[in-house]
């Protein structure tokens, strides 16, 4: 029977599933956003109080207010580039980048390139 | 935090160095005793893996077998401080920190990745993961020459970016656009290195004139060198032939790395 950890980890790799953020969005990112997400980059998963401590050991200039990072958390969870587990101060975040899509090349393409090389000797 | 720095090494256009430059500023700063890691992220081109000996027959797991979920991280890293017979150069880093994360070079695997894509949130963990799992000081990571997806990733999450360039104007462009990405994804530290230079140039004034081009610094001036190319990728040339002016200017960059705080 899986535990929670299985549970939360199954939930937020469904989610993952469903969109996530680009490295260009990433420049086109308004820099408190940008701040946030490049952190999460970094970090893979945080929780909200691990988040405000990081953001308060900031240099001054550097620092978000606990308002500016509510909203921004808010911002980039609704765009699904950041996926929330939990509410509030037990909530979770975990970053989520957009799978690179493959080939659009015709499927028998690939399985014909598939074959020739599964027959190269030093394949094997 | 993580206190490994994440060092990605990029250019522009193909046959610049990079992978030359990669391996060998790793190897220089694991020689002073910090833990390195190399990933190859070349994933549709690698060959990094040449200059520290592998061919597929040593080759173990590699990060497609990552990708793929068909290995861990701690599989991966293929020691070369454990590893580090065949070059005279190599054999200086025996009992040193350092591990290479290779990429396959095997064509259906390469193929595989190319038809189905990437998770890049798997990716991105793996990054992670060889930073915290091999307590690691600096990462370096070989990337796909210009701007694919993969190599704007490593970007977004680097602390130091070294650009490659060659004193050429399809460079000098191409380098424009590389550093204009690099500071819309605010990366900390952005560094310039200029490689294959003729030796008839004034290095001092090209340095300069790079600078102030890009309003970044420029950690070194490399020559264009007949010995390195005569090398052809068969050993680690700065450990090799530490006194060539090449070697020499290889390891300022590493001095300019090592100094980011």
């Amino acid at each position: 029977m899986p535990g929670v950890f299985d549970r939360l980890n199954k939930e937020i790799k469904d989610k993952q599933q469903e969109g996530g953020i680009t490295a260009l969005d990433l420049a086109d990112l308004q820099p408190a956003l940008r701040k946030i997400m490049r952190l999460m980059l970094r970090e893979l998963q945080m929780t909200y109080p691990r988040l405000c401590e990081v953001m308060d050991a900031m240099p001054e200039k550097e620092r978000l207010t606990r308002d500016e990072l509510d909203e921004s958390l808010s911002t980039l969870t609704q765009q699904f580039w950041l996926i929330r587990i939990g509410e509030g101060v037990k909530a979770i975040y975990k970053v989520n980048l957009r799978r690179k899509a493959g080939s659009t090349l015709a499927s028998g393409i690939w399985s014909s390139l598939d074959e020739k090389l599964k027959d190269k000797p030093k394949d094997t | 935090m993580n206190k490994g720095k994440i060092v990605s090494i990029h250019s522009f256009r193909g046959g610049t160095g990079k992978s030359n430059t990669t391996a060998n500023l790793a190897a220089q700063v694991a020689m002073t005793g910090k833990r390195v890691g190399v990933v190859d992220t070349d994933i549709q081109s690698p060959g990094i893996h040449v200059l520290f000996g592998l061919d597929e027959t040593k080759m173990g797991k590699t990060m497609n077998d990552f990708l793929h979920g068909k290995a861990t991280i701690r599989e991966i890293g293929f020691s070369i401080g454990e590893h580090s017979s065949g070059g005279e150069g190599r054999a200086k880093l025996a009992g040193k920190n350092l591990w290479l994360f290779p990429s396959s070079i095997r064509g259906r695997e390469i193929s595989q990745i190319l038809k189905e894509g990437i998770d890049f949130n798997l990716l991105n963990e793996g990054l992670q993961k060889t930073i915290t799992e091999f307590d690691l000081d600096y990462l370096f990571i070989d990337t796909h020459p210009g701007l694919n997806e993969e190599t704007l990733l490593s970007i977004a999450t680097s602390d130091i970016l070294i650009i490659i360039l060659r004193p050429d104007n399809q460079d000098l462009q191409g380098t424009s656009v590389t550093v204009d990405i690099a500071r819309s994804l605010d990366v900390p530290n952005l560094l310039l290195m200029v490689n294959k230079a003729l030796p008839k140039y004034d290095f001092v004034e090209l340095k300069k004139e790079i600078e102030d081009k890009f309003n970044a610094p420029v950690t070194g001036i490399l020559p264009l060198s007949f010995d390195l190319a005569d090398n052809a990728s068969n050993d680690l040339f700065s450990l090799r032939f530490p006194d060539h002016d090449w070697s020499k200017a290889l390891r300022g960059v590493a001095k300019a790395v090592l100094a980011v705080e």
